[in-house]
């Protein structure tokens, strides 16, 4: 077994090197660069040649390959273009923005999809059945960015009862203790939701199928011939089985956690790491740039192995 | 890095209500204070800001225009250039510097500083500081924005803690502006990094500052509060006790904010919105005309558009008046030349190109271009006249123009396909020469120098001349208006420059836009022009 | 004849779903020739927002331009029409025909009918999706099938390239290429499959697992079928039910991330309509002309509740099939 996470953990580091080097080529060979942003025709261009040199973008890429790969692997993931501070210290701030959105997105995803499906269940084919059917279908195939523009529209622009846009209220941001929390708690009800919604959708329409199938499992068959009432079958039997493939579909959205959040940052002026990476990718900043990739790669490999434990601690098949 | 002391404060002035009777800090020489209502003390003003600033020295990286508005609110320049760039090159006003004279024969310019001049810390603010400031302007290895505009100035002299000698040169009209380009920084707290650690320090935790505001917080990416400096030595001190910037990277949000009194500044409403927000009953909408304009860049280089006929041709055929009106909605004015029509060297005398297809037809023909296989698209030596014309992806005014062009040209048989780029792309390819044609907007600064946009590019350094055009007449009527030390003397020479300019039609003049900022009507004071919009933001405060 | 009775079997849930998909399918590809022009800038400043259902004359004139007026009449040889509040009169010579144009779905910013971008949008959207699930199928069919049957080191390999392209963070990388280098739509359709296509291969290739042992793959090796001819005879037919599932949702997603891209100004280009950037040029205007945002994007969530309910439909299939085995 440990054997087996070691292994699994050396893929994972070559895996971040392969694609942190694809994308500095990639950064490589777009057109323009950090010094083509600065487009002010005051700008003699004799400055754009001297911010080229500065950032070694006059090098060849093989060399500036070399230096990053250098300082990367040595943790220093170098100073942000745009920013003139940390690359670590610009993700460190938004990081967090993004992981406590997600998250709680996630959890309310999970969640309320287990909870829908299990309301579904007590009566299949019933009529709460059907309804919450019809809006799971709805809700999953909204695209985030219509959920998002429709609660701001509704609950912020008309009905003005959550705040529009950011973190913290103007007064929000200097108050400490319980009312920055309570502030800080109104600003995330509309950007959780938008995010939470659309999957909420998708994980009861898949547990309720999953449940269903499991309901004609002999082991099921088995409890209810003992006695068991249908729910309490579910609950007790089918429901820790069903969760299996939940726990793999949380670790393979780890990367959404880090990357997932994009359109409703956007839509909230939410700080976070999308609209920090879209900017550093139109600005042409590869430091921000690369150090974000690495950090949302690593995010993907460590979800899938953390998913592949938790499955192999859970199912004991899979451990042999 | 926010100080307990100061977070304490920004509250208290948070819970001080608006309309608070002011309190005896008013300077004696403040005349609009004897008026009938008299301003009141108080409050804050929440502006929007699309992108939060990235730094707050100005000699760190370029910054953009609303940086530039910020760092002039927390510190001081020797001058404040007055937006009265019409009749003559911009006069100035006193600042950090109380008065000023050149030596007889203007080789010399010495400021008298103010003595009672300091920074935040308390530390005087001395001409020390100006000269350190010179020195990091001039350093090549920073190679901060301003370098080439100090090119004449070849020394910052202390005379003594007050005064400042710049030495220059030459003689030229514009020896004050650039003397006074750039901020002053503190040198007793920056001067002490290191050179080579400018570009990875972060300034704003080393931040003294010495202008009417200071920083009261800073939540990055979201909001950037300033405060009244309390201590602050010119006059007059600020009305208001805050003025916040929150970071909105949408305009739809920014403008939803404003209506619905979140916001109370915008500064750049889109034409397309600006009779929505008019009526709404809190928010004025005042305009003036910027300095931002727009135009065909027609690659002078590829053989399509090198003969003048051929770019004459288009501009007839293109009905610019129409389309600046639709696009603009009535907020933007027809350019006509390289130099501003608000501007003191505007040539009023112009040969206007008219909307005339028939004319822009028999140039065409003149050229060579027929319609030979009878497609409806005319063509020279068997290739069809057809190009891509590319514009910023995100703008969608620029797209509206871009399918008006289209539809003009094609009736006098040209084919044109719109191809949105991405802004750094395009930017890449026009400084590569890469492309055909693009619809480009240029902001113009308040001196006049037709050299980077309009002489023939060198081999040797680069240029802005995207276009590519050469005209050596031209040439050297920009280098004589160059020497020439009286404005009134140069003004001939660029005369002649716009005219022989408008009759190459090297590009298509498009646009001069009016800009539209959106202002809470409550606000009172505010004085919004075109050398900025938060030009005397000191003066403003809310009405009871 | 055995359709009426095979279709009758299939679930209603797949029936609606592919109901669904083919009438928005048929709109697509027949709709742009029956609709108007969706590329027709007639004229911004006066047909700009009109709302849905709205009428108005729209004035060739002789040079080819038009003007939309809200009233025309006769007057003496040539015309008086009424637009943005003012009359005009316009002489018979520069007129080359009047005629009243009905907008069924109102205009859009620039004055565009709102119907035919719709119409053009869904061939985009739906287009740029359905090419991409065929990429993605593509690439991901023939590595699982290799892969499975292969097995061994072959599989190996392609196991470890499909965990590389796991691992790659596809959103940012989506984000990044889009934004630098403003893909044309067939590169656009080109990313969009291989980020797509690891699903499908691991999907194929443990179909190709299980199934390589069943007793009529041994039998057909047994009497010397190659391995090609058994993918095809046997392999595919019988993964079928659970790839077509996995294509349906796969297609919803495919347009889900097109819709979004496009949204952020990083899919498919305007002056180009796709459901996505229309819902973001409707955005500008969401306080006026609210459906102008509204109506795409209820087309592509009702494009993916058709896909998802034909994927249902099909897993109701695949349990009854397997009953009945």
């Amino acid at each position: 077994m440990v054997a087996w996470t070691l292994r699994r953990l050396a893929i994972g580091v070559l895996l971040v090197w392969l694609v942190a080097s694809a994308t500095f080529v990639m950064v490589g060979l777009a057109p323009g660069d950090a010094a083509t942003r600065l487009s002010d025709p005051r700008i003699p261009a004799a400055a754009r040649e001297r911010w080229r040199r500065e950032f070694g973008l006059d090098r060849p890429l093989p060399v500036r390959y070399a230096a990053w790969l250098g300082a990367a692997a040595s943790g220093d993931l170098g100073i942000s273009w745009t920013f003139h501070r940390k690359v670590t210290a610009v993700l460190g701030e938004v990081l967090p923005n993004t992981l406590l959105l997600t998250s709680l997105g996630l959890a309310l995803e999970l969640g309320g999809g287990v909870v829908l499906a299990l309301v579904q269940l007590r009566r299949p084919h019933g009529k709460a059945d059907r309804l919450i059917t019809l809006f799971s279908l709805t809700a999953y195939a909204l695209p985030t960015f219509g959920v998002a523009l429709g609660l701001v529209s509704l609950f912020a622009y008309r009905l003005g009862i959550f705040p529009p846009s950011h973190v913290h209220s103007l007064a929000g941001e200097s108050a400490t203790g319980w009312p920055r929390v309570a502030d800080l708690l109104q600003h995330l009800v509309l950007p959780v939701t938008a995010i939470g919604v659309t999957g909420v959708g998708g994980v009861a329409r898949y547990l309720r199928g999953s449940l269903l199938d499991e309901r004609t499992e002999h082991y099921v068959l088995a409890a209810r011939a003992r006695g068991c009432s249908e729910r309490r079958a579910l609950l007790a039997h089918a429901l820790p089985n069903s969760l299996l493939p939940l726990i793999t579909m949380t670790g393979m959205s780890l990367p959404f956690l880090v990357s997932g959040s994009l359109v409703v940052e956007v839509v909230f002026s939410w700080p976070g790491m999308g609209q920090v990476m879209y900017n550093a990718a139109l600005g042409r900043d590869v430091p921000l740039l690369l150090g974000g990739t690495i950090v949302a790669t690593v995010a993907v490999v460590v979800g899938n192995l953390l998913a592949d434990v938790a499955y192999a601690a859970v199912d004991p098949r899979v451990r042999a | 890095m926010v100080n307990a002391r100061w977070r304490g404060r920004a509250l208290l002035a948070l819970l001080l209500p608006l309309g608070l009777a002011a309190c005896g800090a008013k300077p004696p020489d403040e005349p609009r204070a004897a008026r009938a209502e008299g301003p009141r003390q108080g409050g804050q003003v929440v502006a929007a800001l699309y992108q939060d600033i990235t730094t707050l020295n100005e000699y760190q990286s370029v910054n953009e225009t609303n940086e530039i508005a910020i760092i002039d609110l927390l510190f001081p320049s020797l001058m404040v250039e007055q937006p009265d760039y019409q009749l003559h090159p911009p006069s100035f006003a006193p600042r950090l510097a109380s008065s000023w004279e050149f030596s007889a024969d203007n080789r010399t310019l010495t400021f008298h500083l103010r003595p009672d001049a300091h920074w935040s810390d308390g530390t005087p603010i001395t001409a020390e500081d100006v000269r350190f400031t010179f020195t990091i302007q001039k350093n090549p290895n920073l190679g901060a924005f301003g370098l080439e505009i100090k090119d004449y100035i070849t020394d910052v002299e202390v005379v003594d803690p007050h005064t400042a000698r710049f030495h220059f040169s030459r003689v030229y009209p514009y020896q004050m502006m650039d003397a006074n380009d750039g901020h002053i920084i503190p040198a007793h707290a920056w001067g002490k990094i290191p050179l080579d650690a400018w570009r990875s320090t972060d300034f704003e935790s080393v931040l003294v500052t010495g202008g009417p505001f200071r920083v009261a917080s800073h939540v990055r990416q979201q909001t950037l509060a300033l405060e009244r400096d309390p201590l602050y030595w010119g006059s007059p001190r600020p009305y208001l006790d805050r003025l916040v910037f929150r970071i909105l990277p949408d305009t739809a949000s920014q403008l939803a904010q404003l209506v619905a009194g979140q916001v109370h500044l915008v500064q750049s409403i889109p034409p397309q919105e600006a009779e929505r927000i008019r009526k709404s009953p809190d928010v004025e909408v005042v305009e003036f005309p910027s300095r931002q304009w727009g135009f065909i860049a027609w690659n002078n280089r590829r053989p399509m558009f090198a003969d003048r006929r051929v770019r004459r041709a288009l501009s007839l055929a293109i009905n610019r008046k129409s389309i600046v009106d639709t696009v603009y909605r009535g907020f933007a004015r027809l350019a006509n030349g390289p130099v501003l029509s608000t501007m003191w060297a505007y040539n009023p005398n112009l040969p206007q190109l008219p909307f005339d297809p028939k004319a822009a037809a028999e140039l065409l023909a003149q050229a060579g271009y027929r319609d030979t296989d009878g497609d409806g698209v005319l063509d020279r030596h068997g290739k069809p006249f057809a190009f891509d014309l590319l514009y910023p992806s995100t703008n969608s005014m620029r797209q509206e123009m871009a399918l008006l062009i289209q539809a003009d040209l094609a009736r006098v048989g040209i084919r044109v396909h719109p191809r949105p780029v991405e802004f750094t792309s395009m930017i890449a390819r026009q400084e590569a020469g890469d492309y055909e044609a693009s619809i480009t907007a240029w902001d113009e600064a308040t001196k006049i120098d037709l050299t980077a946009e309009w002489s023939t590019p060198s081999s040797t350094q680069g240029t802005n001349n995207i276009v590519g055009y050469s005209n050596p007449e031209v040439d050297r009527l920009i280098a004589a208006a160059r020497e020439e030390s009286d404005y009134t003397h140069a003004r001939v020479f660029l005369d002649q420059a716009q005219q022989l300019i408008v009759e190459d039609q090297p590009v298509t003049f498009l646009f001069e836009s009016t800009q539209l900022v959106g202002v809470n009507r409550h606000i009172r004071g505010a004085d919004i022009n075109s050398a900025g919009v938060l030009f005397n933001v000191e003066e403003w405060y809310w009405a009871p | 004849m055995s359709a009426p009775g095979w279709l009758a079997s299939w679930p209603p849930r797949l029936r609606v779903g592919l109901a669904a998909l083919l009438l928005l399918a048929l709109a697509a590809v027949a709709g742009p020739w029956l609709a108007a022009d969706p590329t027709a800038v007639l004229d911004p400043a006066a047909a700009r927002l009109l709302p849905p259902g709205a009428s108005r004359v729209v004035v060739t004139r002789s040079d080819g331009s038009s003007v939309v007026a809200s009233a025309a009449a006769r007057s003496g040889d040539g015309w008086r029409i009424t637009r943005l509040g003012t009359t005009e009169e316009l002489p018979a010579a520069s007129v080359a025909q009047v005629g009243r144009r009905f907008f069924p779905l109102g205009t859009d910013i620039v004055g565009r009918d709102v119907l035919a971008r719709l119409l053009s949008g869904a061939r985009v959207s739906l287009g740029v999706g359905t090419l991409a699930l065929v990429v993605a199928l593509a690439v991901g069919v023939s590595a699982g099938v290799a892969a499975g049957w292969a097995g061994g080191v072959v599989d190996g390999v392609l196991m470890r390239i499909v965990d590389a392209f796991l691992a790659v963070p596809m959103l940012f990388l989506l984000l990044f290429l889009a934004a630098v280098f403003r893909p044309s739509l067939a590169w656009l359709v080109a990313i969009l499959g291989f980020s797509s296509w690891m699903g499908v291969a691991r999907l194929v290739r443990g179909q190709v697992l299980s199934l390589k042992s069943r007793e009529y793959v041994l039998a057909a090796r047994a009497m010397g079928a190659g391995p090609l001819r058994i993918a095809a005879a046997h392999l595919i037919p019988n993964a079928l039910t659970p790839l077509a599932q996995d294509a349906a949702l796969r297609l919803g997603d495919l347009i889900l991330i097109e819709a979004s891209l496009s949204f952020l100004g990083l899919g498919v280009q305007p002056p180009a309509a796709s459901w996505g950037n229309m819902v973001a040029e409707g955005q500008e205007v969401l306080a006026d002309a609210w459906w102008l945002t509204f109506l795409p994007a209820v087309l592509v969530a009702l494009t993916v509740i058709g896909a998802a309910l034909a994927a249902d439909g099909l897993q109701q299939l695949a349990r009854a099939d397997e009953r009945t085995r």
